[in-house]
């Protein structure tokens, strides 16, 4: 069977370093439908070394029509896909509580989980029906125990991924399409660019591992979790995060 | 800039930070004397300062201050 990989927050740098270990070696009809969103450039790099495997497409995803209108693209012209990778979100704020703002959360939403849930509504069906899927998601380590203070907004997002997760890992079980999700502990991407430095190097300090996580330490766990061998492995958050959060 | 009137924005930044406008805090003032200064607290407090002050702490610098004494002197180490 031929693989097609949809990854939404593909221009992400989990994205760009997920496209290419996905890629490499792979057979030659394996196709990535790549979202962005204003940033497609960081995918030329990609679109190159693929010739005709790295399919971009440029969708707000915090608007559900635009949602809408990119599913209904992919069903008229693209394979189906055997795989879905949900990477976006907006960065972390760090604000107290009292400070929550509700138009951005909305937002955040929209992006994280109402464009997933839309995504797979239509997909995880198709999956279902040939009897193989994979769908990944990125959550946190900030879900896993007591997360910390003045990042409500995201950990309220990101728990709301988890419950998706498992809510389609049972009803889809049977149909041999797994849903999991990855709990990075803080990583080094652009994704921090709102994060003072101050509380980046305090979670590197702070870690047993003595440093903060980058793509390169999750991307082998997802591939892991996309391959046909993790058939068997469904409704998991895997921890990846250098001992600093475990389940 | 006087260490008086960086007392006093600090103790603005404070006085947000813990929701409390009644709060006080001196050159003693320590973690011990407010029940929400934990260590987490203590970054964001040193997040709001850089912001406020225009200045970038390093870890190795805050990791070791004992009390809003030792604060005032970097912040004003700091701002020349």
């Amino acid at each position: 069977m031929a693989y097609t990989y949809l990854i939404t927050g593909a221009t992400s740098d989990v994205g760009t370093t997920l496209i290419p270990r996905l890629l490499e070696g792979a057979p030659a009809d394996t196709l990535v439908l790549a979202q962005g969103c204003g940033d497609l450039e960081k995918l030329a790099p990609l679109v190159q070394k693929y010739p005709g495997q790295v399919r971009p497409f440029d969708v707000d995803l915090s608007d559900r029509l635009k949602v809408d209108a990119f599913v209904r693209l992919l069903e008229q012209s693209a394979s189906a896909p055997t795989h879905f990778v949900h990477l976006p979100a907006l960065p972390v704020v760090n604000t107290r509580f009292k400070n929550f703002d509700e138009d951005r959360f909305a937002k955040d939403l929209q992006i994280q989980l109402n464009s997933a849930i839309a995504i797979c509504r239509v997909f995880v069906p198709k999956m279902a029906k040939v009897g193989f899927g994979r769908v990944l998601f990125i959550q946190t380590s900030y879900t896993i125990g007591c997360p910390p203070k003045n990042t409500a907004a995201y950990v309220i997002a990101k728990s709301a991924i988890g419950g998706l997760v498992k809510s389609m890992a049972v009803e889809y079980a049977p149909r041999h399409v797994t849903v999991n999700c990855v709990a990075p502990s803080m990583m080094e991407t652009h994704f921090l660019k709102d994060t003072p430095d101050l509380i980046v190097q305090a979670a590197a300090a702070d870690n047993p591992m003595g440093r903060n996580a980058t793509p390169a330490d999750v991307v082998p766990a997802m591939a892991f979790l996309l391959s046909e061998e993790a058939g068997f492995i469904t409704g998991v958050t895997l921890p990846i995060t250098g001992g600093s959060a475990i389940v | 800039m006087t260490e008086q009137a960086i007392l006093e924005s600090i103790q603005e930044i404070f006085r947000d930070n813990f929701d409390d406008d009644t709060l006080v805090i001196t050159r003693d003032t320590c973690a011990d004397d407010i029940e929400d200064w934990d260590s987490l607290e203590q970054i964001n407090l040193l997040t709001a300062i850089e912001k406020k002050f225009q200045i970038k702490f390093k870890l190795a610098d805050v990791r070791g201050l004992k009390d809003v004494g030792d604060l005032l002197d970097l912040v004003k180490r700091m701002v020349g």
